[in-house]
């Protein structure tokens, strides 16, 4: 009797999470208690970074995966598993993203619609972390799919990601969602060093008025002219266009209120909750996810560069009057309303009067678009 | 209404009817082999039998069951002249059977058939073999016995050599070849086209190994996308903005030259913002009662538990 329940103990406390626990896993349960806090108490991407900061807690607690219980996120028929065939096979992106394509005004971009140029030129942040991604030694498609965290996209870069490299996702994903909580602090050093107090005040015109026909056109033919051009993107680039029909036709004004509303916030939980759990310290814990976030940065920067560079470049050629103010350059990488939100502030502190925010919307939309584009250039190229 | 729902209905039907009609028609006869003596697969029962290997071209996974394997030359070449494909009706085909998980071929996958005529040892045995020494017709008919994919091997096809699909030519024409084994592999069970290494990576890791071009061409790509759609918005909003002036000059009874002189009357994003300001607190400035009094009657339901009754003591007897 007394050796039975001594075995039996013996055996439920090797099942138990102390008995299985490794540094790794108090170092990653202390990075999700650290991303816990940076949301709740710093207000860093709350919506995102609290499921993923849960995530993974979850994702790293010890258990005895010899014993066949089932519950591991990469163990077949868990519950965690199930959720997370939405990152694996890449359905949650598509979904987030025809919530998004629902909350998204494209006035800004309709009325002027040469913004969608800096939107363009802010991808080269995916393209230039590419090229330090090889040169750091990563094989091309691992590099693409590293590089797709400039794009400042975090369903964009988790489809590419399970596309390309499904072993670096979780870190991919990590990093990218960081950065985009660390928009306010990485983009206004770079806008500020590369531009003038007189460009910073540049006066931009009013955006004109845009009819509800235009706005019913735009995801149309949107959609069809991009596909077209990329149709590796339809999955991402379809879902947005769709989303924004559904908002701007007037008719199907409960889908896009669901769209927009609960569904985006259900799968925001599922994806969040399911990256963060995917984050298991064996996988995370490397020297590769160490180089992930250093080209994280890297590309964040040049992104964030190229726009505004690019906008200083396209204003030697614009009239006078039409001069646009560089510092929404920054906003053409997509955070969307973040990276906006940004171009407006710094735009205050050298003119009170001078309110970027509906012209820096323009390029940020466009952002959403052409990561679109260059994650379905990317996985045409190299998947 | 009800003929709207029923013509959406009947064109869902027929989407979904063409859908698995081309599903169907996407399995294709890939690799054949007549003669089996000692060096190819074995079957379940450890024979070596002629086999047959069909290929699901297919993105998506594939039921073949209720589908027909056939040898019988005639019925395929009547099948072949038909107009509609059919085969004719008594001959001698193989129907895959339903209810055996194993028909359903995952996308891009191959399934083996084992020609011994003997079916009586389970799904994946036909109840036709292949001949040696002569040509060999081998086809799959569709359930309705729509002729899917045929082919003819030669008779000249050694033993134990395979007889593979290996490419697509330029007009549509499908390319097979002897595979005897030595320097071209016999794949029963596989892809005919043996990929040790992942061509596209290795050609970019090759060709690129600094990421320029891919720059180069990706950057091209995103900037042409964009570019069409900014050309594309500049157009419509010109036609737009045409349409409005046009518009706008009927309902003012002027000349469009006249409203294009008068120029555009639009007020400053900051008195937009102060009107606006102003009907908010005109409109939402006071709190309004909804002046209606709500009273809910309180239920005390009767309960035994609550019962004052029972829940008393009694008087003790005297």
């Amino acid at each position: 009797m007394n050796e039975f329940l001594t075995g039996n103990l013996q055996e439920f406390w090797e099942l138990t999470g102390f008995a299985n626990a490794q540094l790794g896993n108090f170092v990653m349960l202390a990075i999700g208690l650290f991303f816990i806090w940076l949301a709740i108490k710093k207000n860093f991407e709350p919506m995102l970074l609290v499921p993923i900061g849960f995530g993974m807690l979850i994702g790293n607690i010890p258990f005895n995966t010899g014993a066949g219980l089932e519950i591991g996120i990469y163990e077949e028929g868990s519950v965690l598993n199930i959720l997370y065939n939405g990152v694996s096979a890449g359905w949650y992106p598509p979904l987030i993203f025809l919530g998004i394509g629902a909350m998204t005004d494209f006035s800004a971009l309709i009325a002027n619609p040469k913004l969608m140029l800096i939107g363009a030129a802010a991808q080269f942040g995916i393209f230039g972390a590419y090229m330090v991604a090889l040169a750091l030694g990563f094989a091309p498609d691992q590099a693409g799919a590293i590089a797709i965290i400039g794009g400042a996209d975090g369903p964009t870069a988790i489809f590419l990601s399970s596309k390309l490299a499904p072993n670096l996702m979780g870190a991919i994903a990590v990093s990218a969602y960081s950065y985009m909580a660390l928009v306010p602090v990485i983009q206004p050093p770079i806008m500020k060093l590369l531009t003038t107090k007189k460009e910073r005040l540049i006066k931009m015109k009013p955006a004109r008025a845009v009819s509800q026909n235009e706005k019913i056109i735009f995801p149309i033919v949107g959609m069809i002219l991009t596909c077209f051009v990329v149709p590796s993107g339809i999955p991402l680039l379809g879902m947005l266009f769709f989303g924004n029909l559904l908002r701007e036709c007037g008719v199907t004004t409960r889908l896009a209120k669901t769209a927009s509303n609960a569904l985006t916030d259900i799968v925001t939980i599922l994806l969040g909750m399911t990256v963060g759990a995917s984050t298991q310290a064996s996988h995370f814990l490397t020297t590769q996810t160490i180089f992930i976030f250093f080209l994280g940065f890297m590309a964040f920067i040049i992104a964030s560069a190229s726009g505004v560079i690019f906008v200083k470049i396209f204003n030697l050629v614009l009239p006078k009057s039409k001069k646009i103010n560089p510092l929404i350059g920054n906003a053409g990488v997509s955070a969307v309303p973040m990276s906006a939100r940004i171009s407006n502030n710094l735009g205050l502190q050298y003119d009170p009067s001078n309110y970027l925010l509906m012209h820096a919307m323009g390029p940020n939309v466009a952002g959403v678009i052409g990561s679109a584009v260059a994650a379905g250039v990317l996985l045409g190229f190299l998947a | 209404m009800k003929t709207k729902l029923l013509i959406i209905a009947l064109a869902l039907a027929c989407a979904c009817g063409v859908a698995s009609a081309q599903s169907r028609k996407a399995l294709r006869i890939n690799e054949v082999m007549v003669v089996n003596d000692s060096t190819s697969i074995v079957d379940d029962y450890g024979q070596y039998s002629p086999w047959i290997e069909l290929y699901n071209t297919n993105f998506a996974p594939l039921q073949i069951s209720s589908i027909y394997l056939s040898s019988d030359a005639e019925a395929i070449q009547a099948a072949m002249a038909d107009k509609k494909g059919k085969a004719p009706l008594n001959c001698s085909l193989y129907p895959v059977p339903l209810g055996d998980e194993r028909t359903k071929i995952g996308k891009r996958q191959t399934v083996v058939f084992f020609a011994d005529g003997k079916p009586n040892r389970g799904t994946f045995h036909t109840n036709f073999t292949l001949e040696t020494g002569q040509d060999n017709w081998v086809a799959i008919f569709d359930a309705d016995s729509t002729l899917i994919d045929c082919i003819c091997v030669p008779a000249s096809l050694p033993a134990n050599a395979s007889y593979a699909q290996i490419a697509i030519d330029e007009n549509g024409d499908e390319v097979w070849e002897v595979r005897d084994g030595d320097e071209r592999y016999i794949t029963p069970g596989g892809e005919n086209t043996i990929r040790d290494t992942n061509g596209k990576i290795q050609k970019f890791a090759e060709q690129d190994p600094h990421g320029f071009s891919m720059a180069a061409m990706a950057m091209c790509i995103v900037f042409s996308a964009l570019l069409i759609l900014c050309l594309a918005f500049m157009a419509i909003s010109k036609i737009g903005a045409a349409f409005a002036s046009h518009n706008k000059a009927k309902s003012h009874g002027k000349t469009i030259k006249e409203i294009a002189d008068e120029g555009d009357a639009h007020d400053s994003g900051e008195v937009i913002a102060a009107i606006s300001m102003a009907l908010y607190q005109h409109l939402n400035a006071h709190d309004t009662e909804s002046t209606i009094l709500t009273i809910n009657k309180v239920k005390r339901a009767y309960s035994p538990w609550s019962s004052k009754i029972y829940g008393m003591r009694h008087t003790p007897g005297k």
